[in-house]
């Protein structure tokens, strides 16, 4: 690598680091001057590192087909270590290398370089892929087409297997031709129906005879590790005689191989194949759901909470229960008598991720946390859903816990201020109209807007690289990803009685006051029952971004009165024109602006306790 | 007193004027109907006992005052005769009173409701006339924006005729225009104007094409346009939201109709309209084609219409030869039939004709869809290989690549079963590069994605429903203009041979590169090596010389963000409205709000695709 790009890498690891790791603060006041101090060296290693990205590698971008050689072959390490496996430092400038990389050899018409490039770009969107986690196929499939595409194309080159003499590019070929089944289909037989095909290809003698110096057995094995997994991803009733066929015979292979292994150890198989042995056991009709479910529970029971391997604890602990939950989904009924279950089952989670080593480095981790939440039972002593996400945020994505805590106290604020005039101004929402109470209905408005602010940008959660590890501004591919933090958010807090009420403010916060045009294009202004709302955190959150985050993702900034005097600019076009008539008052703006640092303060302070006890 | 004695005869009745005396009544007059009716002479009469002479007749007494009284005899029978008489006059009053009444209102309403005709028209007018403005300096949008707003003003106008052509259907003054047409054109023209209100109703409107033997046909299209929108109008407006209406359009040889003599040459075009909507009773079916009459439903909230329009209807149809049937039951949903005999247009169709051996690839996952169109393109002589997903596609031209047999073109239809057919594009331009062909069959309307589209690589689009010549004509014009080893011929022949373009880059290869792919589409290209000496070529050219300056950013001496900049803040009338287009690595999205700021109009990411090149120069120069 270059020194640049080493340089870049460093900066990468640092900024990455949790706020507050390593500070040992004797007091709060002490503590958040050590944050202070840790956000203003990631701003400026941010900086340096756009600095290093315009200066040294745009123009290698801008040169790339005079590029020499040995400085194509540095920019692929480069982009190997932006996204290595499962650790990924910044996979939208990974993908942005492959694709000028995949472009050079279109140009150069090297095939190799090409078919290399393509699966690997493939695997960068597979990484974007799966922020999307339960997020809808339909929104999620432009991403996964992305992905597929490339990975297809690259498969392509498997007819002209004997004409491509390179072990490594054939390689590519296979594991291109594997990786087609990656993410999610519109169908499961479809994804079996890949695997399979897959398989019959791997296992095919000829293939093997051609090139033995690849790893037939390793890529046979993990192929059907991706067909046993797959299983996972079914659902009931949705799984023909001929799938489980299919999936079957992996889920026995793949399950003895670990039974085996783990008979030479003298323990037990890991969680994951016992799971799809058990699954497929059911799906077979060999026993019922409430069977199913009782031996997920010992393979959970079984889990070591100091294990912290992607296989191990992270398995049992997060991914199993959330497929434990599907279940539950389907079959609500059984949900009574498993609540007790269920209940410690989320406290059990919570408490490995809270004591998870490097937990925000890990995209596995994110990827397992994301299907828990997706399929989340919420029951009557259960942790809500709304305290799981509130503390997943805290965990995960402190900054954006920051951000949306201080838009909470804000609009708490601000919500209060409007309703002295107009105790009707939130009538709009039923349970507000419902309050005759002045002061009650005061009280109630406070705590709504307080909680939409902590709920609202919860999709973030999904987007860490782009948010709280964000280390440099964004490609425009990454502006429009995180435009679906929104819909994310919607969709995780519409499925539970505990948060569907913040769900429209999760959805609306960036339209337009018009409706006539989104923010961005595409966005709509939603038609809801607690427009008021949504428009209140809508203007409290594009202020509080634009003076306090938007920076380092847009380079958009503006100090605190540039924004009221923005807002007010934007009157009646992207914001309602009955809030920003408030903002005229400096009375308002006053308190607004207390608000706004008083919330952060807060957020803070509570990132601070929630150290100490931890 | 004559005609009084005709009127009493003629009634059956009698009159007797009695005079009361002091020695009691006498009969002063009688008329001959008393005479009759009593039996008595006159003579007797007049002398008679008045009670006597009435005897067991009816009679009705009015006294006249100074002792005198009126009698009117009239036998029982008669009198119950003239009741029922009367009473049937009353009813049949009341009836003309209720019809005038009927035929007042429905005038009245006519007037009220003609709104909803006129408006129709008139917000595509207003609509695509702000989206015109919006993007007033893409030629090729504010093109599309004003044929439509052509064709819904000329709709508009033939509504505003509608009143006029009732009195001329009523005083048999109407008559035909007789000219040449295309029925693809008509066809087009009637779904632009529709499919709106469908879509505001989140209707699902089907167009289908069936056999269509001559499309060139005479007629006239104005009068058509108003039988079809019409229908179809009454379609969608009497059908519910996410209801169905589906139309078909064919054509019948003469010979296949065994019911009429018909001309030869003559083609039977045959329309239908199929809705589910709320249907008309059977009292209202007697009624559909007299004017003034529309259907009145309380599920059906604001329906507006003049109540002319299926009156003329009929009358047009019937005035073009043609017959119109219609079906319908209350709730389920109606069915209109049109037949028309027509003439084709004397000269013969222009037939594209492609050379043997070339293949297609079709990826549309609708199986009618795609058996319409492999239809069309096996007729023309193009082998059709068919797919139904990306990924096949992908694998295919991947393989047709490597063994150098790539296709003539993709061409992709509404839908594929795993993608977007715009995610497939975008792949499979990056994949076959900038000089294959393809094109878009689709029933979106080509403004809402015709960005979306060209990003994605679409080199053209056709319409739905779909005809054989359009699909034929632009493929052909497809591969003309892009087919192998012809490109540059073709680019250059494409009138871009007028346009100057000032490209601005500091490394030689970047500029060999772009001044190739610029070069192939035949603008005059200059280059300049840095912003100041752009910043100069500039200032030194007549006024209006460069129409696109193509601006690196990081360059030595000046960058393009100073050199865009310093252009604007010329004084000669060109510098504000050159477009400049930054062209550069830098990817990130303050970098493109960078170069908005400094005045730059688009933003072309390097390394430099070939096809963005392309399509900038497209939405400029048209």
């Amino acid at each position: 690598m270059q020194p640049y790009q080493e340089e870049y890498i460093a900066n990468l690891k640092d900024i990455t680091v949790p706020a507050g790791k390593g500070a040992v603060p004797s007091s709060f006041g002490e503590w958040m001057t050590w944050m202070e101090r840790h956000k203003k060296a990631a701003d400026e290693k941010a900086e340096r590192n756009m600095k290093l990205l315009r200066e040294e590698l745009f123009p290698v971008l801008d040169h790339i087909y005079e590029t020499d050689s040995q400085e194509i072959s540095q920019l692929g390490e480069f982009a190997g270590h932006l996204l290595a496996g499962r650790e990924e430092l910044d996979v939208g400038l990974y993908c942005q290398i492959h694709k000028a990389l995949l472009n050079l050899a279109r140009r150069t018409k090297n095939r190799e370089v090409m078919i290399r490039e393509l699966y690997l770009l493939g695997m960068g969107y597979y990484s974007l892929c799966n922020k999307l986690v339960g997020m809808e196929y339909a929104v999620s499939r432009k991403y996964i087409s992305q992905m597929r595409l490339c990975f297809t194309e690259a498969a392509a080159y498997l007819k002209y297997f004997d004409e491509i003499e390179d072990t490594e590019t054939r390689g590519f070929i296979l594991r291109s031709r594997a990786n087609m089944a990656l993410g999610q289909f519109p169908a499961p037989g479809e994804k079996i129906h890949m695997v399979k095909r897959t398989l019959q290809i791997l296992q095919d003698k000829g293939y093997q005879e051609k090139e033995p110096g690849l790893p037939w057995d390793r890529y046979i094995y993990m192929t059907h590790q991706q067909m046993a997994a797959s299983i996972s991803y079914t659902r009931e009733l949705t799984m023909t005689s001929r799938d489980i066929e299919d999936v079957m015979e992996s889920v026995y292979i793949v399950y003895q191989r670990r039974l085996k292994e783990a008979a030479e150890k003298n323990g037990k198989p890991p969680a994951r194949p016992a799971f799809a042995y058990c699954a497929i056991e059911y799906y077979c009709g060999m026993y019922d759901i409430n069977e199913l479910l009782t031996r997920m529970e010992a393979l959970m029971d079984d889990a070591d909470p100091s294990d912290f391997s992607a296989d191990g604890g992270m398995y049992s602990i997060i991914s199993l229960p959330a497929f434990y939950c599907q279940f539950l989904n389907f079959f609500p009924e059984l949900i009574p008598e498993r609540e007790e279950y269920v209940e410690s089952l989320y406290r059990k989670v919570l408490a490995y991720v809270e004591s998870f080593p490097k937990a925000s480095e890990n995209e596995s981790l994110f990827v397992y946390l994301r299907q828990l939440s997706a399929t989340f039972v919420e029951t009557k002593n259960s942790i809500t859903y709304k305290e799981f996400l509130i503390r997943l945020e805290i965990h995960f994505a402190p900054a954006v816990y920051v951000h949306c805590r201080a838009v909470g106290t804000a609009a708490a604020v601000l919500g209060d201020l409007i309703l002295e005039e107009e105790p009707g101004y939130f009538d709009d929402i039923p349970d507000i109209r419902q309050i005759k109470d002045r002061q009650k209905k005061r009280r109630k408005v406070r705590e709504y807007a307080m909680e939409c602010g902590l709920l609202y940008d919860v999709g973030k959660i999904s987007f860490m690289n782009l948010y709280s590890q964000a280390s440099r501004q964004w490609f425009e591919e990454e502006y429009e990803l995180a435009h679906l933090h929104t819909q994310l958010g919607a969709e995780w807090l519409s499925g539970r009685k505990s948060t569907e009420g913040y769900a429209p403010v999760a959805l609306g916060h960036h339209s337009w006051y018009d409706g006539s045009r989104g923010y961005p294009e595409v966005y709509h202004r939603l038609e809801c029952p607690c427009r008021q709302m949504v428009d209140l955190i809508g203007l409290l959150d594009w202020m509080n971004n634009v003076t306090e985050t938007a920076r380092l993702y847009t380079g958009l900034h503006k100090n605190f009165e540039e924004a009221v005097e923005e807002a007010v600019a934007l009157e009646g076009r992207r914001f309602s024109p009955l809030l920003t008539a408030r903002l005229r008052d400096k009375k308002v703006t006053g308190k607004l602006r207390d608000a706004f640092a008083e919330g952060r303060r807060e957020a803070y302070r509570q990132l601070y306790e929630w150290r100490e006890r931890g | 007193m004559e005609n009084r004695e005709t009127k009493g005869k003629k009634e059956n009745r009698g009159y007797l004027v009695i005079e009361r005396g002091r020695d009691g009544r006498r009969i002063l007059y009688a008329d001959h109907g008393a005479c009759t009716l009593s039996g008595y002479s006159m003579e007797k009469l007049l002398a008679a006992d008045p009670e006597q002479a009435a005897g067991k007749l009816e009679k009705d007494k009015v006294m006249l005052g100074d002792g005198h009284e009126l009698w009117i005899l009239d036998t029982l029978q008669n009198r119950l005769q003239r009741r029922q008489e009367l009473e049937q006059m009353n009813d049949a009053l009341e009836d003309a009173l209720k019809a005038a009444e009927a035929a007042n209102k429905a005038k009245s309403n006519f007037l009220s409701n003609m709104s909803h005709d006129i408006r129709t028209p008139m917000n595509a007018i207003v609509g695509m006339t702000s989206i015109g403005l919006s993007h007033i300096d893409e030629k090729s949008r504010v093109q599309d924006c004003l044929q439509k707003i052509k064709t819904a003003s000329t709709h508009l106008m033939s509504l505003v005729n509608d009143v006029l052509d009732m009195s001329r259907i009523d005083s048999g003054r109407m008559t035909l225009n007789e000219e040449v047409f295309s029925l693809a054109d008509l066809v087009h023209d009637v779904t632009v104007i529709m499919r709106p209100q469908a879509e505001l109703k989140k209707q699902s409107l089907v167009i289908d094409i069936g056999p269509i033997y001559e499309e060139s046909l005479m007629g006239d299209t104005l009068r058509l346009r108003q039988i079809l929108v019409n229908i179809i109008g009454n379609a969608v407006k009497y059908t519910l939201e996410n209801g169905n209406v589906n139309v078909c359009f064919r054509q019948r040889r003469p010979e296949e109709d065994g019911k009429k003599e018909w001309e030869k040459d003559t083609v039977l075009l045959e329309f239908s309209c199929q809705d589910n909507g709320i249907g008309m009773s059977q009292e209202f079916l007697e009624k559909i084609f007299l004017p003034f009459e529309r259907v009145n439903n309380t599920t059906i909230s604001k329906i507006e219409g003049s109540g002319l329009g299926m009156a003329i209807v009929k009358n047009l149809v019937e005035c073009m030869g043609g017959e119109i049937s219609v079906e319908s039951r209350e709730g389920v949903g109606s069915r209109f039939e049109v037949v028309i005999p027509m003439s084709p247009a004397l000269h013969g169709k222009k037939e594209t004709v492609f050379p043997g051996g070339l293949t297609v690839v079709l990826a549309e996952s609708r199986d009618d869809r795609a058996a319409q169109i492999s239809g069309y393109l096996e007729e023309g002589g193009l082998e059709v290989i068919r797919t139904k997903e990306g990924m096949d596609t992908v694998t295919r031209l991947t393989e047709a690549q490597y063994e150098n047999r790539m296709p003539c073109a993709l061409l992709l239809g509404q839908g594929l079963e795993d993608m977007q057919v715009l995610e497939l594009a975008a792949h499979v331009r990056q994949l076959a590069g900038r000089d294959f062909p393809i094109l878009l069959v689709s029933e979106d309307d080509w403004a809402q994605i015709e960005y979306r589209a060209a990003r994605a690589g679409v080199n053209a689009f056709v319409p739905c429903p779909l005809f054989q010549s359009r699909l034929m004509e632009t493929l052909g014009s497809l591969m003309d203009n892009v087919g192998e080893g012809e490109r540059q011929q073709a680019d250059k022949e494409a009138d871009y041979g007028s346009r100057h373009v000032l490209l601005v880059e500091d490394i030689p290869l970047n500029q060999e590169i772009a001044m190739e792919i610029l070069n192939m589409t035949g603008v005059q290209v200059e280059t300049a090596d840095n912003g100041a000496e752009a910043l100069e070529k500039f200032e030194g050219s007549p006024q209006g010389h460069f129409d696109i300056i193509f601006m690196d950013i990081q360059m030595p001496v000046m960058d393009g963000y100073e050199a865009a900049k310093k252009i604007r803040a010329l004084s000669r009338g060109d510098a504000e409205s050159v477009w400049i287009v930054a062209m550069t690595a830098n990817a990130f999205v303050e970098d493109i709000r960078l170069s908005r700021e400094a005045g730059m109009n688009e933003h072309c990411s390097k390394p430099v695709d070939p096809e963005r090149l392309q399509e900038i120069l497209r939405s400029r120069f048209g």
